[in-house]
């Protein structure tokens, strides 16, 4: 299993590493001269665009201004905000307990729901139940999370005065008022991953279902909940975790939109700001950050393989 | 695979356009896209009023007679600028989708058909894009290059190339792989040509499917992009822009969030739904719609009266199988799999289920305990007494608590039939946790007991079945099936999928053990050698029927079948040597073909008028000794010496 975890690191530093030039080379993709276009364009005064130059290392060779980013990335330094001079770090470090507590409401909601989902459709392939089942999710899964989340807001916030429309409490201030903020910005965000991992559940759970070692379960004289419990969940769950992998880059891309519908200062939020703003630091730390989070999303799947399929733990 | 041949493939698209026509679900949702396409591209003429002017009417003035769907703040007609926005998202989603497969389809069909050094730098690339959340790398693209619809869409497009390269990439590797590449390459057809001419069409229905549901992500992403501020500038209207304009004024206005919402709604579902359309007509496999209950045989006797059916002699036989007739359903209707079949066992007497591949011996083995999946199979006659019970009668929790208790059953396959992400130690001990309710403790040591009894160290019951051989694998499997202690056991080839020591292995011990545990056994097996080792009478099957049965000794030295005579001058113990082996003629009908009479009748060499007329019921020809021939008094044939 350390065997596994360590391989599997040796894979993830090197991408890693391209990953995070290619964030890097984003500020190369800005036309004519960043500069002048960070500065606001052709009228710009020279000393602003002298001291962004000066920020960003532009006259130095692209390739060493990315080795001292990397460098200073490296140690959590991210460099000051174009726009409003804090240091980005300082800012990361306030932001993503906010986003990270949406994201966990989102997965609370996911997996067990997903799973109740897959599982009851799964078990009966094509019944009247199963029917309705993957149409809600085809349904969910064709609905915009940022829309879901204006639907919820005129009906739960507007016509039933239920939930607060907009704003955040942290979960340490005040638990419930945590929740309430939470709550329809996590719906709005689990719709389309609650439906996607159903679905696969649905999928892995009616192939395992068919094979040779389910008939055996039965023939031990297991009952249903025995036999679907006990045997098939684990094995269908190995192609279900691999889609959970790519999810958490989804939720975490929908966090964007979301948090700037619900008001919520998190991680999305601030790549808002910061794209409106063409605050490259702040771009690339953040874009950075999402691409650390995914990768260490990849590798946490890969454990979880190793765990459900004893082979992969070997080999 | 298969191999597909250009010609077969245009016939499988026919095939496939024919069910797509018959498929409402898919049918509705191309009509839709139609309708809404037509709306986008004509919308100029079919808007009520111009899109971008502001109407001397009130802002905000809800749906009305005049402007079906309301005004938005600026006094615009909603239905016009939805019409409006009909044409840009589409417009975007078909050139995004078009972009991103004229770039990933020839990616993927270098990677897959070149393979090594090309195949995994395009892989690693594609996978380094994949590593970016598709969102947060369609902002991070669009803020660099500034807000537009154009760079909104090369973001998109970027984001999908991944994911549709792999998948070409996958069917490519699958096609290279097949011969009639092979013969291409062979007589020198240029690169070119194959990768268009043969690869090209067999990568084209996943991605057919793909490509729908692409439509559907590009146009939500667009929504996305376009909510953002990101995509499509004022004052054009798409659904997304015209979305984050409502933003402003949920509070207030609630209504404005609805008709751009429930447009990219329908529409992407209509794509989705197309998708799936399409990949059932397609022919990717559906599982196919389970019938009765699940784990359990599906019975559907006809109202046979109960009376019919024998009962059986109290105390005499442990098991008996009464006229049991099973049907499978095929994409063809109906087909009868077994008929009449009738045995019985008594308590620790072993009897050999004996036949070619298809002849039922299997089908009759699970059906026993009603582990045959319904669909395909149908118990739909007999009876299958288990001491005293009819265990096709029986409410599953009563089956349940016979299975693997009063009945163990060991497979042909150990290394499939076991769970591979379970050790040994638990899968057996589990059997006594359901049967008996046992502590971990009691389960613990009968699990050891019955490792003993088959011979695994106990050193190596914490082991997962991939890290056993196969031999201690089927050990492991007839561990499982004895820790309860059964009466008896029903062993379906247990040998077959074993060399040829490790068989004699097996079967030594099975032997050792029905006298240990005093258990009876059903043994199935096509090898007349095995029968002759291990079985006390003998039940020959052939095409779905018991063809004849009696004593070992009796049907051994003296066949009154010609079918089974066959099979026992066709065992290669009974060639002389320097000898051709002798073969029956013929091969065992298709169930779907059998006509009334003898089955038989086309192979055999005794065949008359008499045996095709009407069905033949199996006729006493000695002591406890059945045959189903009608000649069966008057052949002389061939036993064994």
């Amino acid at each position: 299993m350390l065997g596994l975890i360590g391989r599997r690191l040796l894979i993830a530093v090197p991408l890693l590493v391209v990953m995070s030039l290619l964030v890097f080379s984003l500020v190369a993709l800005v036309p004519g001269d960043p500069a002048v276009t960070l500065a606001g364009g052709a009228d710009a005064s020279p000393q602003a665009v002298a001291q962004i130059r000066a920020e960003l290392h532009l006259d130095e060779p692209f390739l060493a201004r990315y080795w001292t980013w990397l460098g200073a990335a490296l140690r959590l330094d991210f460099g000051k905000s174009l726009y409003s001079q804090h240091a980005v770090a300082a800012e990361l470090a306030q932001r993503i307990p906010v986003t990270a507590s949406l994201a966990i409401a989102v997965f609370v909601l996911v997996v067990p729901l997903a799973l109740a989902v897959g599982v009851f459709g799964g078990l009966r392939p094509r019944g009247p139940l199963d029917r309705g089942l993957m149409f809600l999710t085809s349904f969910a899964l064709s609905m915009p999370p940022f829309w879901v989340a204006l639907v919820l807001i005129a009906l739960f916030a507007i016509n039933l005065r239920w939930l607060p429309p907009f704003g955040y409490t942290s979960f340490t201030e005040d638990p419930l008022a945590w929740l309430q903020t939470i709550i329809m910005p996590a719906v709005a965000l689990a719709l389309a991953a609650l439906s996607i991992l159903a679905r696969q559940v649905r999928a892995g759970l009616t192939d395992t279902m068919q094979s040779a070692f389910i008939r055996t379960a039965w023939a031990k004289g297991g009952t249903t909940r025995q036999v679907v419990v006990g045997h098939a969940l684990k094995n269908s769950a190995i192609p279900a975790v691999t889609v959970m992998g790519l999810q958490v880059g989804a939720i975490l891309g929908g966090t964007v939109i979301v948090e700037q519908i619900f008001s919520i200062p998190g991680i999305g939020m601030y790549m808002l700001e910061a794209v409106s703003n063409k605050d490259v630091p702040v771009i690339q730390a953040v874009t950075l950050l999402f691409v650390v989070a995914n990768v260490v999303a990849n590798l946490a799947v890969d454990i979880a393989y190793g765990y459900l399929n004893p082979k992969v733990r070997a080999s | 695979m298969s191999v597909d041949k250009p010609g077969r493939r245009q016939g499988e698209f026919r095939r496939a356009a024919r069910r797509f026509r018959r498929d409402p679900v898919a049918l509705f949702p191309l009509a839709f896209i139609i309708v809404v396409a037509a709306a986008g591209i004509f919308h100029r003429a079919l808007a009520p009023y111009d899109p971008s002017a502001q109407l001397d009417v009130s802002p905000f003035s809800g749906p009305s007679a005049e402007h079906w769907l309301g005004t938005d703040g600026l006094g615009r007609d909603t239905f016009s600028r939805i019409l409006e926005g009909a044409g840009v998202s589409l417009r975007f989603s078909v050139l995004v989708v078009g972009v991103a497969l004229a770039v990933a389809v020839p990616i993927g069909l270098l990677s897959g058909y070149f393979g090594r050094g090309i195949d995994v730098f395009l892989m690693r690339v594609m996978e380094a894009i994949q590593s970016f959340p598709a969102l947060v790398l369609a902002i991070a693209i669009v803020a660099t290059l500034g807000p537009s619809l154009l760079n909104a869409g090369i973001a998109v497009a970027v984001g999908a190339v991944p994911s549709l390269a792999r998948l070409t990439r996958a069917q490519a590797l699958a096609v290279r792989e097949e011969i009639f590449l092979d013969a291409s390459r062979a007589i020198g057809t240029p690169t070119r040509r194959i990768l268009w001419r043969h690869l090209l069409p067999n990568v084209l229905s996943p991605l057919i499917v793909q490509a729908s549901v692409f439509l559907g992500f590009a146009l939500l992403a667009e929504a996305g992009l376009s909510f953002l501020g990101l995509g499509v500038q004022p004052p054009s209207a798409s659904w997304g822009s015209m979305l984050r304009q409502a933003t402003d004024t949920v509070l207030a206005h609630p209504w404005e969030v609805i008709p751009p919402g429930v447009a990219i709604v329908l529409t992407v579902l209509a794509f989705n739904l197309l998708g799936e359309g399409l990949r059932v007509a397609l022919g990717s496999s559906a599982p196919p719609r389970r019938r009765g209950r699940l784990g359990m045989t599906m019975v559907a006797r006809e109202a046979e009266p109960r009376s019919a059916l024998t009962p059986p002699r109290d105390g005499q036989d442990l098991l008996v199988v009464d006229r049991l007739a099973v049907e499978f359903a095929t994409p063809t209707g109906r087909v009868g799999v077994l008929d009449d079949v009738s045995f019985s066992i008594a308590p620790g007497e072993t009897l050999g289920l004996v036949g070619e591949s298809g002849s039922g011996k299997t089908v009759t083995s699970l059906s026993i305990m009603r582990l045959l999946p319904s669909p395909p199979g149908m118990i739909t006659g007999g009876g299958i007494w288990f001491e005293g019970r009819d265990l096709l009668s029986l409410p599953f929790r009563d089956l349940a608590a016979v299975r693997g208790s009063g009945i163990a059953m060991v497979f042909q396959d150990p290394l499939v039939s076991l769970n591979p992400a379970m050790t040994i130690a638990r899968q057996i001990s589990q059997v006594v946790r359901w049967h008996r309710g046992a502590s971990g403790d009691e389960a613990n040591r009968l699990m050891r007991e019955a490792l003993e009894l088959v011979g695994i160290p106990r050193g190596r019951a914490e082991s997962y079945p991939h890290e056993f051989s196969g031999g201690m694998r089927q050990r492991a499997m007839i561990a499982m099936a004895l820790v309860c202690r059964p009466r008896l056991l029903i062993a379906d080839e247990p040998t077959t999928a074993l060399d040829v020591t490790i068989q004699a292995q097996i079967l030594e011990l099975l032997r050792d053990l029905r006298a240990e545990l005093d258990m009876a056994m059903l043994f199935v097996t096509h090898d007349l050698g095995v029968v002759a080792d291990i079985c006390q009478r003998v039940a020959v099957m052939y095409a779905g029927q018991i063809v004849e049965t009696g004593d070992v000794d009796a049907v051994f030295k003296n066949p009154r079948h010609p079918y089974t005579s066959g099979l026992l001058k066709a065992m290669p113990q009974q060639a002389k040597p320097r000898s051709e082996l002798y073969v029956i003629p013929g091969q065992v009908p298709e169930f779907a073909t059998i006509k009334a009479g003898c089955r038989l009748a086309s192979r055999c060499d005794f065949v008359r008028d008499t045996c095709t007329a009407r069905e033949i019921p199996l006729i006493a020809s000695g002591v406890n000794h059945l045959s189903r021939c009608t000649r069966t008094a008057e052949l002389d044939l061939a036993g064994r010496s």
